[in-house]
């Protein structure tokens, strides 16, 4: 048995949630007016600044498609962000891996094809982890780029969710899915980071790195998107909301 | 290490129920670096009270991912006691759980129990047997404990103050529960006529009942509790004695354990030893631990130096000068002998050591001056302190001498003599002394302060009366750890709901998917006689090609027993079937073990086979593994099935496969031996048991058949094919069987016995040359001579272990005892869980069904196979203590003179084996003879020359002697024991 409990036999998780609870979600739009759009995103303790360059003049040639633009990720991790405090470099493997998802996910959600010959830079900074750090990052950047105003088909937002059955020791088909892992749950149970299409449930990223029994990926994955579902509602209400705000500034400047 | 913490409360967000953020920051620094940890809390309102008089809370009852509400627990209408008659919930702090479990468990109060998640993670971090207890409890569906977090709803949250200890802010948040619950059924139950209970704060500490007084909150301590109860005295001697007030000024007869930190240098620099302390049967005052860095046991002798270790307990030992080094003691002390005279009541006089323990020792000491030989010295060592204790329950009886006669119900301290002769007497404080003598009784151990001669415990229950089988069966059991208790209903509710008339379904059922039928093959099953439980069938027939297809049917449990179900949990934790002589613990309910997975002749059932394709010669040409149907055609005894193979005019079908099965396992068998597979030894009787009554009537050696190798080896074949598979596609996690070769050391004993009385030479270099040299030791005139060596021999060795493959490296998986490089165990699916993981594996490995989680994990495995080791082992033990048990009921009241062989000398006293019965008995020199007769013992030939007034004689090792063995009653302690004469 582990040093403590992720899931108690009445239902609660370490920090007090039920299994299909989301952690306090807080997200900012344009944050840094230095950038083309910008974001800030929490979800619990893990926190995200989101900037986007773009779309521009590619910065190399290798960069520039004749049809289409090109999206480069630049994920950079605070040395303050983790438990303990540790640089990270750029070439870190890990990172690189998170960079080229998160580029192949926003290819799919941007309309690049009307961006031809141009390129789009995402940076984002991690300035404190603690779980579900690529959901974080996406919600961040979909936010970001519809404060650059770049045009998506829709919002690009997604979720994690954990399975407590490997490690439940009760009876296994009690074993609860659960919604929005935070680090100690990622770090010991199979956790799964979806993300969709906005109102149609596509499924445009799904990635888990552990073991899990087939049985229990598809409820899962069922949280998981439920979860996104909510998730695009708080970031819609996010972004009418910074849309108002815009507008009203814009009358008082009349 | 230091912990700095910051902790706020975040504003509500919005007041509609919306949890509250709190979060938590520590700053820890250790080993240098500085970390940093940051904990979120979300506190909410939606945390039920759980009463089921309470409206507000089942409206807003939160569901699980299936919809479902948990049950409301606590009670309409809780009991009341003298104090508090119209009704409570209980709210126990901390150290009423960690010393009163035993009362709480106990059927006749203690219910409607709030437990506080602030109280639960306490004494999870205090003691976590003690938690799965109270977890265990909090699941039980009529003690109706319930926990309550409060730490995590809003209302209860208490952050802790500065300048305020961790105890003082648990305190606190317990007495702010009990404040809030309280209002919350007073305001749930306004208007309605119905009496609200009171909330009841139990507490043994003053400064928090006197706060809570403050507070007005209604509390109370445990004892004033308990004796507004019904029956206080049962309950009272259930409380753990740590909680009397021991005298401060009493002086300390042991020397105080180190420091954590000396011990944890001391380990470092490798001044100090750990590992297993475990006392010799022979000598009460010797003791011995087994450390990595000598290689043989390090002896530890005298009461003092033994400080305070019992059997089991992990201990730190320092090793002790040079000229304190003795030889192991070669006398036999018991316990009961020397300190009959010993006081229970603490506080007077008590010596360490008594005149007469002083005695032993000194005897001890002169014994090693004179010897001459330096080499045999072994290191001594003294125990300094405790890394853990192994204490459990033990089960024993009140020693009569210690009971003062007409002492009412009044409290006073007695002995307990646990059946455990390693264990030393128990101190108990009871009010109802003078009914529980006779009884067998169950205590814990709470303690062992350094004033005290004795450990102290307190009283558990008890099981019957002393003799009775019922109480002596479940004695052995609970000595032995066996989970005995009827299967749960939720265990129950995982069997297939059709019960006996379950059927292998028509061949378009989806359970066919992958299965073979081999309904049609001629299978049948070899068991013991009055075998229900037939967990393999066997058949072989021959193939156009002139070679033979042998097969292995095993049952197909896992097919009933799905992975994570709270059957398979229940027989993970019994991890074993528990054979007595009477009666069968089963490790799966009766359904599955005796009728629907048992491959009973004439019907259909599932199975898992092993198909092989043999040349006539036994070589395998080929290993099949599937799932299958198969209908026996007949079951066998061992001697049935060899009365149908010698009868020649028996030409049918099966019976010519069962020839081949028998011709082909002779081959099997003899390339086994000799690749070097040690044939072993351990005494083995059956006691005869009247039909009616089954009392014992008589006592036979176990026969052995050729047709039980046959099935003996077929089922190795297996168990090493299948073995091969797992491994090939579970490397890491496959579970694996092996046993260890011992190492040389271990022999040296045995070999320069034997050198020296009979000029034989065993040789240990490898199993083979054991094997080898085991059946020179032959000596002609008595064939029983050969057995008794190898059963010595096997006393010698290790035991065997379960392991998950990644845990060693793949030379280390060689069983030593089969001579194979890898094995398992696979064919008994139906009374070990060992098989039930190999069957999961394997049908895995063979692509039948996708792989469980619990097949994959490297820890979890681990923690199972650990598991099954212990109750592996402990169900052999309760097996063989059974029947001693049932052998010394034939020998009641009957007398017999037998033979018996000399396997162990001491210096005042020698072990004789009787093959007969099965047992080895303890003559002492002073049975010999009134007064005791003086005797020798030349350890160097082995020879105890005994100095009788009328005939001096002599006793050799491996001696032929003849005995009487009887029954006897020892008058003062009340024990039964086998004793043995030596005839003249």
């Amino acid at each position: 048995m582990s040093r403590y409990e992720l899931l108690s036999p009445e239902g609660l998780r370490i920090d007090g949630r039920r299994w299909n609870d989301l952690r306090r979600v807080f997200a900012q739009m344009a944050t840094q007016p230095s950038s083309n759009g910008s974001s800030y995103f929490e979800m619990g303790n893990t926190k995200v600044i989101c900037t986007i360059q773009g779309p521009g003049e590619p910065t190399s040639r290798s960069k520039t498609i004749h049809d289409r633009c090109s999206i480069s990720v630049d994920l950079n991790y605070a040395p303050f962000s983790g438990i303990d405090r540790k640089r990270r470099g750029r070439g870190d493997k890990r990172t690189v891996e998170m960079q080229t998802s998160l580029e192949n996910t926003f290819a799919q959600a941007i309309r690049t094809t009307l961006l031809a010959r141009s390129e789009i830079i995402i940076s984002l900074h991690i300035l404190s982890q603690d779980g579900s750090v690529l959901a974080a990052c996406i919600n961040a950047t979909t936010l970001a780029l519809i404060d650059a105003g770049i045009p998506l088909t829709d919002y690009l937002v997604a979720c994690t969710s954990g399975s407590s059955s490997s490690y439940s020791t009760q009876n296994d088909e009690d074993a609860d899915p659960l919604l929005d892992v935070n680090s100690l749950e990622e770090n010991d149970l199979p956790c799964l980071t979806v993300a969709t299409l906005g109102a149609t449930d596509k499924v445009v990223l799904l990635l888990m790195e552990n073991k899990v029994n087939v049985e229990k990926l598809e409820e899962m994955l069922a949280v998981g998107i439920d979860g996104c579902k909510t998730m695009r509602r708080i970031l819609d209400t996010t972004v009418r909301k910074h849309g108002k705000e815009l507008l009203e500034k814009r009358e008082q400047l009349r | 290490m230091t912990s700095l913490k910051r902790s706020f409360v975040a504003q509500a967000e919005e007041a509609s129920g919306a949890p509250l953020l709190s979060s938590k920051v520590f700053l820890r620094s250790g080993r240098g670096r500085c970390t940093k940890v940051v904990r979120e809390l979300y506190l909410r309102q939606d945390i039920p009270c759980s009463s089921k008089l309470c409206q507000a809370c089942t409206y807003n009852a939160p569901t699980d991912a299936n919809g479902k509400i948990r049950p409301f627990i606590l009670s309409e209408t809780p009991a009341g006691n003298k104090v508090f008659p119209n009704g409570h919930y209980l709210i126990p702090d901390t150290n009423i759980f960690l010393n009163c479990m035993d009362a709480l468990e106990h059927k006749s109060a203690f219910y409607d129990v709030i437990v506080l998640q602030t109280v639960l993670e306490e004494v999870r971090n205090r003691s976590l047997p003690l938690y799965n207890r109270l977890r265990s409890l909090t699941k039980s569906e009529d003690k109706r404990f319930y926990v309550f977090h409060n730490d995590f709803r809003r209302e209860t949250y208490i952050t802790r103050n500065e300048g305020e200890t961790i105890n003082d802010r648990n305190d606190r948040a317990v007495r702010k529960a009990c404040t809030w619950y309280q209002a919350h059924l007073v305001s749930s139950l306004e208007g309605s006529k119905r009496q609200v209970p009171d909330i009841v704060m139990v507490s043994d500490d003053k400064e928090n009942l006197r706060l809570a007084n403050e507070e007005g909150i209604k509390c109370c301590n445990i004892r004033d509790y308990i004796n507004g109860l019904e029956n206080p005295d049962e309950l009272l001697d259930r409380i753990s004695s740590s909680t009397d007030k021991t005298d401060a000024a009493a002086t300390a007869f042991y020397a105080e354990y180190y420091s954590q930190s000396k011990i944890t240098t001391g380990l470092k620099a490798g001044l100090l030893h750990q590992g297993p302390f475990s006392t010799s049967p022979y000598n009460f005052l010797e003791g011995s631990v087994i450390t990595s860095s000598f290689d043989k046991p390090l002896i530890i002798q005298g009461r003092r130096n033994i400080n305070r270790a019992v059997q089991g307990d992990i201990v730190v030992v320092e090793v002790l000068p040079k000229e304190q080094w003795k030889l192991p003691s070669a006398r036999i002390v018991e316990e009961d002998a020397l300190t009959k005279n010993d006081n229970p009541e603490l506080g007077q006089a008590e010596q360490i050591e008594t005149e007469s323990e002083r005695l032993a020792l000194v005897e001890e000491a002169r014994r090693t001056h004179n010897s001459t030989d330096e080499n045999k010295l072994v290191p001594t060592a003294k125990v300094v302190g405790i890394v853990r204790r192994n204490w459990r329950q033990y089960v024993g009886h009140i020693d009569p001498s210690s009971v003062a006669a007409g002492r009412g119900r009044s409290q006073q301290s007695v002995f307990l003599i646990a059946m455990d002769k390693r264990i030393p007497k128990i101190r108990i404080k009871t009010r109802q002394a003078e009914s529980l003598l006779g009884q067998r009784i169950v205590v814990t151990i709470d303690s062992w302060e350094k004033t005290s001669r004795f450990p102290s415990g307190h009283f558990v229950r008890a099981l019957g009366e002393l003799e009775s089988k019922e109480a002596e069966t479940e004695a052995l059991l609970l000595e032995w750890d066996v989970q005995y208790r009827p299967f749960p209903q939720s265990v129950l509710d995982c069997l297939p709901k059709e019960g006996h008339e379950w059927r292998v379904p028509e061949k378009d059922s989806p359970l066919w998917k992958g299965r073979k039928d081999l309904r049609d093959l001629m299978v049948c099953s070899i068991d013991p006689p009055g075998c229900t439980d037939i967990d393999d069938a066997l058949h072989a027939r021959p193939l156009p090609n002139g070679n033979y297809q042998v097969g292995v049917h095993i049952a197909d449990v896992s097919h009933f027993v799905k992975p994570g179900n709270a059957m398979d949990l229940e027989a993970a934790s019994r991890g074993t079937t528990v054979y007595l002589v009477d009666k069968r613990i089963d490790m799966l309910p009766m359904l599955l073990g005796t009728d629907l997975c048992s491959l009973k002749p004439y019907v259909e059932r599932f199975a898992f086979s092993v198909l092989w394709e043999m040349t006539p010669d036994a070589e395998i040409v080929s290993a099949e593994f599937t799932k299958s149907a198969i209908k026996s055609v007949e079951a066998f005894s061992y001697e049935q099935a060899q009365l149908r193979i010698d009868d020649i005019n028996n030409q049918d079908d099966l019976t010519k496969s069962m020839r081949t099965l028998l011709d082909f396992s002779k081959k099997l068998k003899k390339r086994r031996m000799d690749a070097g597979a040690l044939n072993l030894a351990s005494p083995e009787v059956k006691v005869h048991t009247d039909s009616e009554t089954s009392d014992p009537v008589d006592v036979e050696t176990k026969q052995l058949r050729e047709t039980n190798s046959l099935v003996e080896e077929f089922m190795l074949l297996a168990n090493i094919t299948v073995a091969r598979k797992i491994y090939e596609a579970f490397p890491q996690t496959a579970m694996l069987r092996r046993h260890g070769a011992p190492p040389a050391t271990n022999f040296e004993e045995l070999q320069s016995q034997l050198r020296v009385r009979k000029n034989m030479d065993l040789r240990v270099e490898s199993s083979k040359a054991l094997a080898d040299s085991l059946d020179t030791c032959v000596d002609p005139k008595e064939p029983f001579f050969n057995t008794l060596i190898r059963i010595m021999a096997t006393r010698c060795m290790l035991s065997a272990e379960y392991f998950a493959a990644g845990a060693f490296a793949y030379p280390e998986f060689r069983h030593y005892g089969l001579a194979s490089e890898i094995y398992t165990h696979f064919t008994s699916p139906i009374r070990r869980y060992a098989d039930v993981i190999a069957h999961r594996q394997l049908a895995a490995a063979i692509e039948y069904e996708p792989v469980h989680d619990s097949l994959n994990s490297k820890s979890k495995l681990e923690g199972v196979c650990q598991n099954i080791n212990v109750r592996h082992r402990n169900a052999q033990f309760a097996g063989r203590a059974s029947v001693e048990y049932y052998v010394g009921q034939a020998l009641k009241g009957k007398v017999t003179e037998q033979e018996g062989f000399v396997m162990r000398l001491m210096s005042n006293g020698f072990v004789v084996f009787v093959a007969r019965f099965g047992i080895e008995g303890l003559i002492r020199t002073s049975d010999l003879d009134q007064p005791e007769p003086d005797a020798t013992y030349d350890d160097t030939n082995y020879v105890l020359t005994i100095h009788d007034k009328k005939k001096p004689f002599q006793v050799a090792l491996f001696d032929k002697v003849r005995v009487t063995v009887e029954m006897i009653k020892e008058e003062r302690t009340g024990k039964r024991k086998i004793q043995l004469k030596l005839v003249r």
